[in-house]
């Protein structure tokens, strides 16, 4: 017993379990689930921290691929004649196999593994990035951005990677900046595109066929993070999934039994439309942006690149301080202080929106509130993930898939409606953006955890959150110990029932704000 | 939290001031309405004729129009060629529009030539470039004045454009590249679930 006190740290949160001797030894500070309490960016300590780089990076470059056409979009259609109904039906194709793809993800998560899933989705959408290089037509086009959307659905990995490898303390943050350093690729990708492809003009190339060799960069950097991810990875602090399948630590679910806890859970479907307004207006927003600076302004490629380039880029700190923010809120106030933050933060977000619509008249002004909007957007992304990994344990992934699915919805929506075609012109559609932003965040005020409370309801007494993770397995799954992991996960959650729930899980203490 | 609301506070507030200061937007240019058609302009290309981008000639001729009466052209200094969208390629691409006001005009983006305006006309031969984007498209001339103003115009009617089609850009290194890199991507992934597979059954 005495190696105990070697393996951990004396700040470690802990549960003494009788397993020590089979306990892996970690070099940072973890819970009684293994899962790190800790979060330090910098490291790479295997497999808490290498996870994370793994995963946010694969992601990225997932983003990089998809928002690569947008600011070539001045080039790509004169090429290839494309009309704007054309560019807008390739926007929505871009993120609409996500939705599915999300959604699959998920569930492909709960039962194998984040690793071997995220890999796969990403190296068999890399055709269709590299194929990006050879299209001669409007539908060509939107068939290769249809399918490098695909590669979108590796944000369910990432997070689920996440939920599964740092404690429920820090999981708002790791989830943030995971996400947010992925979703940086949205922006990044605006100044790197047209500076590959000013790079390969100076080398000698036509300007019709600069844009194309531009495609290999993101598809190389794909090509090579999923192949990091499958040599590098790890599933769980303990292993990977067929390991621990294997060894019985882990009992492998069943497809209808995850299906049916995750749809069955309104809260999944509510964070699912209101995660449509953040991110989905985000997705919405990368696909459109680069054009309308150039159109509406009249600056040049390379000017509405790095302006393009800025809403996303703010992901470097906007959706890591939500997640923050989610994470002290939740010190504070427990699961009632998330859900606010979120609720507010979001609909900030909503009236940013608005303001860019009506400000078109001055570009000094729209850079200004566009910069603004990205930041509340972005961090409402964050504090929308510092929720969903409460919503349920046995359907995490599915959970986190729905979420991120209905994310793409409505981002298809979205451009569907407002940026389709010429009936709107981009400033008009923006504007109803916003106020669309501002209808679809109330549904949070409808989310209730009957042991932490909703907005505007506080906890029922005597519910515990054992309780309600429990009560996605029935009896005789938990006389197996099937749901094993849920009582370590309910205490490690204690600090959701706000401040004066004090370190007793067994009770629950009404919430002071 | 405070910090970062200031921040955000401050960041606002210098939008909106620099908003405020950007350069009154700059003088409306001429009225395309307001010139006079003065000039006859052909193009040797017929109506629907296909010109090969790159590769094709193209040869305007241009001259004042006889109906015109006598010191029309007194102003004219120059003559600036242009090559047009035809409404056919500008339909449903609102970055191809036109606009009377010729300063904000996007319809008529590249300038074959400019020379020296002479009383009896004159005439150019263009080697369509390989930057010319597929599409069809008609032929404007504009007379400058010596300060580079716009005075006079003519155009070949919209009703006989021709096409251009522009080149693809596609080279078969390009598509040995996306197939090989492809095919490759593929392969590692086959590799690991291989690899997986066997360290499953060992």
């Amino acid at each position: 017993m005495a190696e105990e006190g070697e393996l951990k740290k004396p700040a470690a949160m802990e549960v003494e379990g009788a397993e020590a001797a089979s306990k892996p030894r970690f070099r940072m500070p973890v819970d009684s689930d293994n899962k790190a309490t800790e979060f330090w960016l910098f490291s790479f300590a295997r497999p808490h921290m290498s996870a994370f780089h793994l995963s946010w990076f694969s992601f990225f470059c997932c983003f990089l691929s998809t928002f690569a056409a947008p600011p070539l979009l001045p080039l790509i259609r004169d090429t290839l004649g494309l009309t704007a109904t054309d560019i807008g039906n390739a926007g929505i194709a871009s993120v609409s196999g996500a939705v599915f793809a999300r959604v699959a993800m998920g569930t492909a998560c709960d039962l194998v593994g984040p690793r071997l899933a995220s890999a796969s989705i990403i190296l068999l959408t890399t055709p269709a990035v590299y194929c990006s290089s050879i299209i001669t037509s409007a539908s060509s086009y939107l068939l290769v951005r249809f399918f490098t959307g695909f590669s979108l659905a590796s944000f369910v990995s990432t997070q689920f990677w996440m939920s599964s490898m740092f404690s429920p303390p820090k999981v708002g943050l790791a989830n943030g900046v995971a996400g947010g350093w992925g979703n940086l690729g949205g922006g990044a990708v605006q100044l790197l595109m047209p500076l590959v492809y000013d790079a390969i003009l100076k080398i000698g190339s036509t300007p019709f066929t600069a844009w194309r060799v531009a495609f290999f960069i993101p598809g190389v950097l794909q090509t090579c993070s999923a192949i990091a991810v499958l040599a590098l990875g790890q599933d769980m602090p303990g292993g990977n999934y067929r390991k621990l399948h294997k060894s019985g630590d882990m009992h492998r679910d069943s497809f209808l039994n995850v299906l049916r806890h995750a749809v069955t859970n309104y809260r999944g479907w509510i964070l699912a439309l209101t995660y449509g307004y953040c991110f989905g207006v985000e997705l919405a927003v990368d696909n459109i942006i680069a054009q309308y600076f150039y159109d509406r302004f009249g600056v040049k490629l390379r000017t509405a690149g790095f302006i393009a380039a800025s809403f996303g880029m703010a992901n470097i700190v906007s959706r890591p301080g939500g997640g923050l923010l989610s994470d002290w809120l939740s010190s504070r106030f427990g699961m009632r202080g998330r859900l606010w933050g979120l609720w507010v933060v979001q609909t900030i977000g909503g009236v940013l929106c608005v303001t860019l619509g009506v400000v078109d008249y001055s570009f000094g002004a729209s850079v200004g509130v566009m910069i603004l909007f990205s930041f509340f957007v972005q961090a409402a992304c964050g504090l929308t993930f510092g929720i969903v990994p409460f919503v349920s344990r046995r359907s995490l992934g599915l959970i986190s898939g729905m979420t991120g699915g209905g994310g793409n919805v409505g981002a298809v929506l979205t451009q569907l409606i407002f940026f389709h075609g010429s009936k709107y012109t981009t400033e008009t559609g923006i504007k109803y953006m916003g106020l669309m932003i501002l209808a679809c965040t109330l549904p949070i005020t409808l989310i209730y955890f009957p042991q932490w409370g909703g907005m505007f309801v506080g906890p029922r007494p005597g519910a515990t959150a054992e309780e309600y993770y429990n009560g996605e397995w029935t009896e005789e799954e938990r006389a197996k110990g099937y749901n094993a992991a849920v009582v370590r996960f309910a205490e490690n959650s204690v600090r959701e029932g706000g401040r004066s729930s004090g370190s007793q899980s067994k009770h629950t203490v009404p919430v002071e704000v | 939290m405070a910090r970062r609301q200031a921040a955000m506070a401050s960041s606002l507030i210098a939008a909106v001031l620099l908003g405020a200061c950007l350069p009154a937007p700059a003088a409306a240019g001429v009225h395309l309405s307001t010139l006079t058609k003065a000039l006859a302009v052909t193009a040797s290309a017929k109506s629907g004729q296909v010109l090969h981008a790159g590769v094709d000639k193209l040869t305007v001729t241009w001259s004042l129009n006889t109906s015109e009466p006598a010191g029309t052209d007194a102003a004219y200094k120059n003559v600036k060629v242009n090559l047009c969208y035809a409404p056919a390629s500008q339909k449903d691409r609102g970055w191809r529009k036109s606009n009377d006001d010729l300063s904000k005009d996007k319809a008529c983006q590249f300038k074959l030539t400019q020379q020296a305006y002479a009383a009896s006309g004159g005439s150019f031969e263009y080697t369509v470039a390989r930057d010319i984007p597929t599409g069809s498209y008609y032929v404007r001339a504009y007379a400058l004045d010596a300060s580079g103003t716009q005075v006079g115009y003519g155009q070949t009617g919209a009703d006989v454009a021709f096409d251009v089609a522009g080149i693809t850009g596609i080279h078969t290194s390009i598509k040995v590249a996306a197939g090989v890199f492809s095919a490759f991507s593929v392969a590692a992934l086959a590799f690991f679930f291989v690899v997986e597979s066997r360290k499953k059954n060992k």
